[in-house]
């Protein structure tokens, strides 16, 4: 099957067409390659864990396996409601590289969306001069529809989880 | 039982053998094609060292003799003393072939002929010696000459020559192609296999856990998963032995630099541990016996002058104990000074002049644990034990283990390591906080307390109380779990909010004599655990030292109390020192 799939990224270079999984942060849509993305589950239960940033919510098994969860949309600094936070109509979106596991929490069940290559503008300046805007991959434009590309590892990249994690202290006395 | 454990052994040599020997005619076919690469003759110097030492320690004399002279003969090819000519290569070859075949023997016993190539190795080897700077020519000679010499100095035992029926046999042993009884499996795998019983008792657990109607019907999978747990624990089990045995060399090393006597005793080798305990150990161990050697032991001369024998002894023994491994070593030697322990953390302030009075002298010794205590003066290694004390102390925490120190002046130390036997399941206490479930080590927990909060009182920005003598610095871990994740309380926030009637449930536990109550909101029930280790990004978490899934699916995460507690009270050993 891989060979297939292959064979046709193969032949259509020049525009070929791409799946990508679209899901909802905010009022945005925010786009992932669809091979980055091993499945969607609804949220399990979420255990909170210590010495973490905001953004981590916690760790939660899925299928046997501890994964941690995060929410990208306080990363992103994304308005919303306090209220839906816990509320159980969340989905996670697992996904899966050598050196992470991860699940994503989303508000929908994201869709899949067949995109020609010609509709991605690959250079973007969001007028932000932090590094961050470096997963911002780019921006597929669909009639009225604008949705931002990402790279979900480089939101987690080895330099900013090496800050992000790094061995807090704790202040003089816990009362 | 002992029996079993010889053969166990025996296979084990036998594979190891077998490997060395496919290795050596390896080596030496990539030798005869670059006669002058240092690097393989260096490499078949190891190999037959190494065979014969195995060979050695198991009375398989024949083979150690011969890998004896093997090991001289590349002893001298090394050194450039000989050179390696055709003929030469076909008597090695010969050579390495018996060898081959009285390893074979081993398994089929029969009579191999070994003596005859050995000779001729040796006179290749007395030669070599004899002429320092050999060269081509001469060495042909050598050759020719041997048989010569042979005939000269041959036993008066008959002395078989490798003669066409030796040769015959040993082309027949080339072509049969041996097959070891053992199979050598990565440790990863052995690790991911570990993991993948791990989930399954995980699963086992929720299943059970879900249908508690109908227990019975599960008692079969019960026990057959719980069977595959045990069996695949022990895959993973070494003998120390194999650790044990290195230290016969480090000790002589050691001993020869510091121009000491000092001999080596083994107790329990056949004692058993998970393989990557005793990888994570052995340079603690190594760093343990080095110090014995090295400040324990004292000089033959110091020695005589106290009465004691001229050589010292520095005992290294294991023993198992239910869930634990412990591992001793104990020297003859000075033993440690208190004082010069106390004086020196003064010096490096490490503790102040009026700790130091107040501690006990078993915490005076832990001190040489501590990072910073290790000593750059090397005139004071008589009593300056603790060259990098800490990281043995590092590589205890990381597993679970402790330490324990015993000493008399002029009597001698006990250095005790307890250890873990297995580092997949943990015994824990499970507790709630928080509307979430956490784990603590059984092996930290000294006591489970439930006290009024009338009972606790402010003390220098903390909190104390008293439980049967002892003051226990109390720390709510709700609080410091939200301080980590940047949500800073007000100082006694969480106290003053407590209704002054109220219980707590405090879990003490203790650490390198630090003890400390966590407040928790409910304690939940002991249970085995199979912990798994934190991930990517997870890995820096000082305070977990693991998480695992609870027989509802929710994740239970496992405290770390050395990550706790050293996060806690920092370098400030004096702090936290028990009144």
């Amino acid at each position: 099957m891989s060979e297939t799939k292959q064979h046709k990224k193969d032949t259509t270079a020049q525009a070929h067409n791409m799946q990508i999984v679209v899901f909802k942060l905010g009022q945005e849509e925010y786009g992932l390659h669809i091979d980055q993305i091993k499945e969607v589950v609804i949220t399990p239960t979420i255990t909170r864990m210590p010495q973490t940033p905001a953004f981590v919510r916690g760790v939660a098994n899925v299928r046997g396996n501890v994964i941690a969860i995060l929410d990208l949309e306080e990363k992103f600094g994304l308005l919303r409601n306090q209220d839906t936070i816990s509320n159980g109509n969340h989905f996670t979106l697992v996904i899966e590289s050598e050196d992470y596991k991860m699940g994503i929490l989303v508000r929908e069940v994201p869709n899949t969306l067949s995109i020609s290559s010609a509709n991605v503008e690959d250079s973007v300046f969001t007028g932000d001069s932090q590094s961050e805007q470096s997963y911002i991959t780019g921006i597929v434009k669909l009639e009225k529809r604008l949705i931002i590309m990402i790279d979900i590892f480089k939101v987690i990249n080895e330099k900013e989880a090496q800050q992000l994690f790094k061995k807090q202290e704790v202040q003089d006395s816990v009362a | 039982m002992s029996n079993e454990k010889d053969n166990e052994y025996r296979e084990i040599f036998l594979a190891e053998a077998l490997e060395n020997y496919t290795e050596m005619n390896r080596l030496l076919t990539v030798l005869e094609k670059n006669v002058n690469d240092s690097k393989t003759v260096q490499a078949l110097f190891r190999i037959t060292h190494t065979l014969k030492g195995n060979a050695t320690g198991m009375g398989f004399d024949k083979i150690a003799e011969m890998a004896h002279v093997l090991e001289d003969f590349f002893g001298e090819v090394r050194e450039g003393r000989l050179e390696m000519g055709n003929e030469i290569f076909t008597s090695v070859f010969k050579a390495v072939d018996v060898l081959g075949g009285l390893i074979e023997a081993i398994k089929t016993p029969k009579d191999v002929k070994y003596r005859g190539i050995k000779t001729k190795l040796e006179v290749f080897i007395r030669n070599a010696k004899q002429a320092p700077a050999a060269g081509q020519a001469p060495q042909q000679s050598t050759g020719q000459e041997a048989k010569g010499v042979h005939a000269l100095t041959s036993n008066p035992a008959p002395v078989e020559w490798p003669g066409d029926e030796d040769h015959d046999q040993s082309e027949v042993e080339t072509t049969n192609v041996s097959f070891s009884d053992l199979v050598q499996v990565p440790v990863k795998k052995l690790d991911n296999l570990l993991n993948l019983v791990g989930e399954l008792i995980i699963e086992r657990d929720r299943i059970i856990a879900g249908g508690a109607h109908s227990s019975n019907e599960y008692s079969r999978l019960n026990r057959i998963s719980s069977d595959l747990q045990y069996s695949v624990m022990d895959v993973r089990l070494v003998q120390v032995g194999f650790l044990f045995n290195k230290f016969h060399r480090i000790v002589r090393d050691a001993s020869s630099k510091e121009g000491k006597k000092v001999s080596l005793k083994l107790e329990g080798t056949e004692t058993e541990i998970d393989r990557n305990i005793l990888q994570v150990i052995s340079d603690s161990l190594i760093h343990l016996i080095r110090n014995s050697v090295g400040h324990g032991i004292e000089k033959p001369e110091v020695r005589k002058q106290k009465g004691k024998v001229e050589e010292g002894t520095v005992t290294l023994s294991a023993s198992s104990e239910s869930d634990t491994v412990i591992i001793k070593i104990k020297d003859d030697g000075v033993g440690i000074n208190s004082e010069r322990i106390k004086q020196k953390a003064i010096e490096k302030g490490l503790i102040t002049t009026q700790d130091a009075s107040q501690m006990s002298e078993r915490d005076l010794i832990m001190l040489i644990f501590e990072p910073g205590f290790s000593t750059m003066d090397s005139v004071s290694a008589i009593s300056g034990r603790g060259v990098g004390m800490d990281v043995v102390k590092k590589a205890l925490d990381s597993i679970g283990g402790t330490v324990q120190v015993d000493t008399m002046l002029d009597e001698g130390s006990i250095f005790t390591l307890s250890l873990p036997s297995s580092m997949a399941v943990k015994s824990t206490l499970l507790f709630d906080l928080d509307n979430q479930t956490y784990a603590i080590p059984l092996s930290y927990t000294e006591s489970v307390i439930s006290i009024y909060k009338t009972e606790i009182h402010k003390a220098a920005n903390g909190l104390i109380a008293v439980h049967l003598g002892n003051t226990i610095h109390i720390v709510f871990l709700s609080d410091l779990f939200a301080q980590s994740i940047g949500k800073s309380k007000e100082k006694y926030g969480s106290f003053d909010q407590l209704h002054p009637e109220q219980k707590l449930e405090i879990v003490v536990v203790s650490f390198n004599g630090k003890r400390i109550g966590f407040i928790v909101d409910k304690l939940l029930q002991q249970k085995e655990i199979v912990e798994k280790p934190l991930r990517k990004p997870f890995d820096s978490i000082s305070y977990l030292s693991g998480v695992t899934i609870l027989g509802n699916g929710n994740v239970c995460l496992a405290l770390s109390i050395p990550g706790i507690l050293n996060a806690l009270v920092g370098n400030q050993v004096s702090r936290t020192i028990n009144a």
